[in-house]
């Protein structure tokens, strides 16, 4: 074999891994879903949804518990990817990049209020306003955004043929997603600030995977996705949590309650799977780009239908196969693409 | 200062000399600096390296078989240079760079 064949092939590899971290990201989501939807039944996050509820109205409640349970989730995911650094031999290298503050962590934490407060909270808004699968299709955009802004700031190249594997998963998301959203935007009635949550969702982490993106050129992946989680922790339990509870949310009674072995076993479940998710999505950022890297880790819509029914034992429809096979053809579009091109992924 | 700022930092300041460098020469002076001993740092400073070529900060601008194990037998070397880029970028994290 020649030189350039060696050096094609090469090429060709780093690019799978590429795909390969992206797609173990959407598995992990959509795996996440699991614990995700569990938890919202286990005490103490049953009550307290039931306490705020009769006093402030479901709506309220909804938005108040996701914040309790996002700090928990953050809290579980943390742990797992210090465990995770540990394991790789990396705390010296954190270290320093956490030292580089203003070159470097500062985007790990502004990427932490983007996908953090602004993602998770406006897709839980979305959930509560209008419904599970608006804040699902919502969700969805997020590549278009990420890829749009990765290219207008830090000029990444995104391909035609990328472009279009990105829109056939959207596409393929919306008809799996599609019943249930017509069926909730029909109902009438719906607030604004749905719609709003709905729009965080796919502004946060379309824009988080950009900042991201920018961080990453200078930082390496398992880091810089642990100080993004340091960042949503502070976040969470250091501003929001408190805020509600001087409010008069019953925050604190119920952050101390949560120490029940199902429920720590779940949450645990939610940070192993949620943590590891986006260790592979933050990896799959040099390698293919944010574009990419977004467009294939939005298969978990997909993946997450798949595993509520195996795990649930929902009747499949048939729009879960029609909207599969678009996101599997619009995966094989972007899998199959020339990699020559790639050598690069910003335009010289 | 070496040794204590993070790795990708060090290689573009290491590349800020405008001249082409060796993969192996780059992975071995950084496993000395950080005192980071074996394979397995070896291919993670390494993987460093294919990141910031990947991102365009690095151009790889030579590649010849490692035929000898000099660094990994079979493999392919690379040489990189920095990119207009890469100088940017490096300059944005307030490395020295005349």
């Amino acid at each position: 074999m020649d030189l350039q064949e060696l050096k094609k092939l090469e090429q060709k590899r780093r690019v799978r891994y590429g795909y390969m971290w992206a797609l173990f990201c959407a598995v992990l989501w959509g795996l996440w879903y699991l614990p995700g939807t569990v938890v919202w039944d286990l005490n103490p996050f049953d009550e307290m949804f039931g306490e705020i509820a009769a006093a402030s109205g479901d709506d309220v409640s909804l938005v108040v518990t996701a914040v309790l349970i996002s700090g928990f989730n953050a809290l579980t995911v943390i742990i797992a990817l210090l465990v995770w650094n540990g394991v790789l031999g990396k705390y010296g290298e954190m270290k320093r990049t956490l030292k580089e503050f203003k070159p470097c962590s500062k985007w790990f934490f502004l990427g932490s209020i983007f996908g953090g407060p602004v993602a998770i909270l406006g897709s839980f808004i979305a959930m509560g306003f209008v419904g599970g699968a608006f804040a699902a299709v919502a969700a969805l955009m997020y590549p278009v955004v990420g890829s749009i802004l990765a290219s207008q700031w830090y000029g990444e190249k995104i391909s035609r043929r990328a472009a279009i594997g990105i829109f056939m998963i959207i596409i393929g998301g919306l008809i799996i997603f599609g019943g249930g959203l017509f069926a909730e935007l029909g109902s009438g009635n719906i607030g604004w600030i749905g719609y709003l949550g709905g729009l965080m969702a796919a502004v946060g982490w379309g824009i988080e995977g950009a900042i991201a993106g920018k961080g990453l050129d200078i930082a390496e992946p398992d880091i810089g996705i642990t100080i993004r989680f340091l960042g949503e922790n502070i976040i969470w339990w250091i501003i929001l949590i408190p805020l509600l509870a001087i409010t008069g949310f019953p925050m604190i009674k119920y952050a101390l309650l949560a120490f029940e072995p199902l429920t720590i076993l779940v949450l645990v479940f939610a940070g192993i799977t949620f943590g590891f998710c986006y260790v592979s999505w933050y990896k799959s950022f040099p390698l293919i780009g944010v574009g990419r890297g977004q467009g294939i880790g939005n298969l978990y819509g997909m993946f997450a239908v798949i595993f509520i029914i195996l795990f649930f034992g929902d009747v499949p429809s048939w729009t879960l196969l029609l909207g599969g096979a678009f996101c599997l053809l619009g995966s094989f579009t972007m899998f199959s693409e020339e990699t020559g091109g790639l050598e690069s992924l910003r335009g010289e | 200062m070496a040794g204590n700022r993070p790795i990708k930092f060090r290689m573009l300041e290491l590349f800020s000399d405008e001249q082409p460098h060796w993969n192996y020469e780059i992975v071995e002076k950084i496993q000395k600096e950080y005192n980071l001993k074996g394979n397995f740092y070896r291919d993670s400073i390494n993987f460093d390296l294919i990141e910031l070529a990947s991102g365009g900060m690095l151009k790889d601008v030579e590649s010849k078989l490692d035929d000898k194990g000099i660094y990994k037998k079979g493999f392919l070397l690379h040489k990189y240079m920095i990119t207009d880029f890469g100088k940017m970028r490096a300059s944005n994290v307030c490395l020295v760079y005349v």
